[in-house]
């Protein structure tokens, strides 16, 4: 539903995405991962023909974003990094404004109205003049222009930005349920909500991708080692040392309070030997567990590695 | 069409929810009325409305780049042109909808100008096809001043300095009358042709002629031109 081919965008001399190639299948919803600045935002106003890529070629539901564009954007809800309303009008009639943007019909806009408002909690502030929302309530205004003409491909820049964390798990619902009918992209910093929501994630730094994957694949993919992160109540002097001596472990990290994180080789797991050795130690153990690598490591490594390089 | 009309009633209302339309529509009416009453008490002049569409013309001259200043500025400055500009609707629908409010806006007030003709037309026997021809060139006039403002505002996202712009070049197109006399020749003739006092001048008299109807026409046109351009390039930065 959503191809680009070596996407390309300069602002001036400055390189804001270079070489981006982007798949997207129908259906598949995807998390569009990286720091500030890493070119995020501008990759999704190429997808929604804000602005035309320097290079390179961007199709939506087959539609070329450059030469087919008033056809692309029928196919996308789009919501904008900033929702930035139009704040005199009240929220029914900027819908109802979006409405005719779209070409629907009376019918169709009252259903849809209804339906999108009901879904993105706005029932009560319906006829509210949009400046006197909270930043939190004018997101759920632009996630509902977003679906109000149902379409097939939803690209969506940052929606958790501004709402709270009982808002943030709703949305989040929302969108996982939107991704039945809907080909999903969104892009985020936040790790965890990549990790939750996304089937797969395209992480992106300095303009470049450079991992592209399931989030447990990902997390996989770059571990070089099994953690296991051991608490001791009485660790004795020597608890580093004799520890690093066991066959199985490769290093031992003290992280202070008694908790110590042992790495040990690829698909190994060791913990049963740890336990016993530790027990026949009598260091007191109160905690053993495999340290799981967030997609927190797999970015800090990615990116990090990513500036080694330049 | 229905996207054209979408986007000027959105315009449309938003001149009546802020103080917009009744602060452009009491200064139409308010400063055309005292000169009004002015030339009446005091010259006791006949009855005709000539004098009356020269003050009209400036003073629609003072009101349109503040009826268009916000209408493109505003959502580049905002940010919601990219709202907007990713709904499947073209530049030159989005430059036609806000055109068609401002004018609305402007015919407004005109019409609420015919007040002073019907008054004239109590006291007196007024040429009521100088009336019509007065009204024509104050139409056009105003449909230009219109587009050069909302040019003006396509070309900077802020308000206040789209006011400006839009005031220097109407300027430009008013004053450039006076280097006919200053300049012999063609540039002399060029000047005087492109003058909007000057093609404004027959329709005040009552003079229906084509050539200042071509003229106001291409100004138009171009202008609305100009600022679609200027709205696609916004963001071909
Ligand atoms: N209109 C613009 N003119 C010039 N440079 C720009 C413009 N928009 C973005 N950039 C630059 O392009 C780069 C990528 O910006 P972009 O907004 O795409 O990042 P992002 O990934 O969305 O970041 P964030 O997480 O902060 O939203 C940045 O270095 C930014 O300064
Ligand atoms: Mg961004």
């Amino acid at each position: 539903m959503i191809r680009c081919e070596g996407l390309t965008k300069y602002y001036g001399n400055h390189r804001a995405i270079a070489d981006v190639d982007i798949h997207v299948s129908e259906g598949e919803i995807v998390g569009f991962l990286g720091p500030n600045a890493a070119g995020k935002t501008t990759a999704m106003r190429i997808l929604t023909s804000f602005i035309p890529p320097s290079a390179g070629i961007a199709t939506v539901a087959g539609h070329d974003v450059v030469t087919d564009s008033l056809e692309s954007r029928r196919c996308i809800g789009y919501l904008p990094e900033t929702a930035s309303l139009y704040r005199d009008m009240r929220v029914t009639q900027f819908l109802r404004f979006c409405a005719g943007l779209r070409g629907m019909g009376g019918a169709e806009t009252s259903e849809r109205m209804e339906y999108v408002i009901d879904t993105c909690g706005l029932a009560e502030r319906a006829d509210s003049i949009i400046a006197t929302l909270s930043l939190g309530y004018r997101q759920r205004v632009g996630l509902a222009q977003a679906l109000l003409h149902d379409p097939p491909v939803l690209i969506f820049d940052e929606p958790t930005v501004g709402l709270d964390p009982n808002q943030i798990i709703e949305v989040r619902n929302l969108i996982k349920s939107l991704a039945e009918k809907h080909t999903v992209m969104l892009s985020t910093h936040i790790l965890p909500e990549a990790a939750m929501t996304c089937e797969r994630v395209i992480i992106i730094n300095h303009g470049r991708i450079i991992a592209e994957d399931t989030p447990e694949a990902l997390t996989a993919q770059i571990r070089e080692a099994e953690t296991v992160s051991v608490t001791l109540a009485s660790p004795g002097e020597s608890v580093e040392r004799q520890l690093t001596d066991m066959t199985e472990v490769v290093a031992v990290r003290p992280q202070g309070g008694g908790i110590f994180h042992v790495d040990t080789a690829i698909g190994a797991d060791v913990r049963a030997q740890i336990a016993e050795f530790v027990v026949g130690h009598d260091w007191g153990l109160l905690e053993l567990r495999p340290v799981e690598m967030t997609l927190e490591d797999v970015f800090q490594q990615l990116t990090t590695e990513e500036e080694g390089v330049e | 069409m229905r996207k054209v009309l979408t986007i000027a009633g959105k315009e449309i209302r938003s001149y009546f929810v802020s103080p917009m339309a009744y602060v452009v529509l009491a200064f139409f009416l308010g400063v055309c009325g005292l000169i009004f009453a002015l030339t009446v008490t005091m010259t006791q002049s006949e009855a005709n409305m000539a004098g009356m569409f020269h003050t009209m013309i400036f003073i629609t001259l003072m009101m349109t780049p503040v009826i268009t200043m916000g209408l493109l500025s505003q959502e580049q400055s905002t940010g919601s042109l990219e709202l907007l500009m990713t709904n499947p609707i073209r530049e030159s629908e989005v430059v036609i909808g806000k055109y068609l409010a401002a004018l609305a806006l402007y015919m407004i007030a005109l019409v609420a100008s015919l007040e002073f003709a019907l008054i004239i037309n109590a006291f007196g026997d007024p040429d009521w096809m100088a009336i019509l021809s007065g009204y024509i060139g104050v139409t056009l006039a105003g449909m230009a001043f219109l587009a050069i403002g909302l040019f003006s505002s396509a070309l900077v996202a802020n308000q206040i300095a789209a006011a400006v712009l839009g005031y220097l070049m109407l300027l430009f197109f008013w004053l450039i009358g006076w280097l006919d006399s200053a300049v012999e020749g063609v540039l002399g003739t060029i000047a005087k042709n492109i003058s909007i006092l000057e093609n404004f001048q027959d329709f005040a008299k009552g003079i229906i002629d084509s050539r200042p109807i071509i003229f106001f026409a291409s100004l138009i046109v171009f202008a609305l031109f100009l600022s679609v351009r200027a709205l696609e390039n916004k963001r071909t930065i």
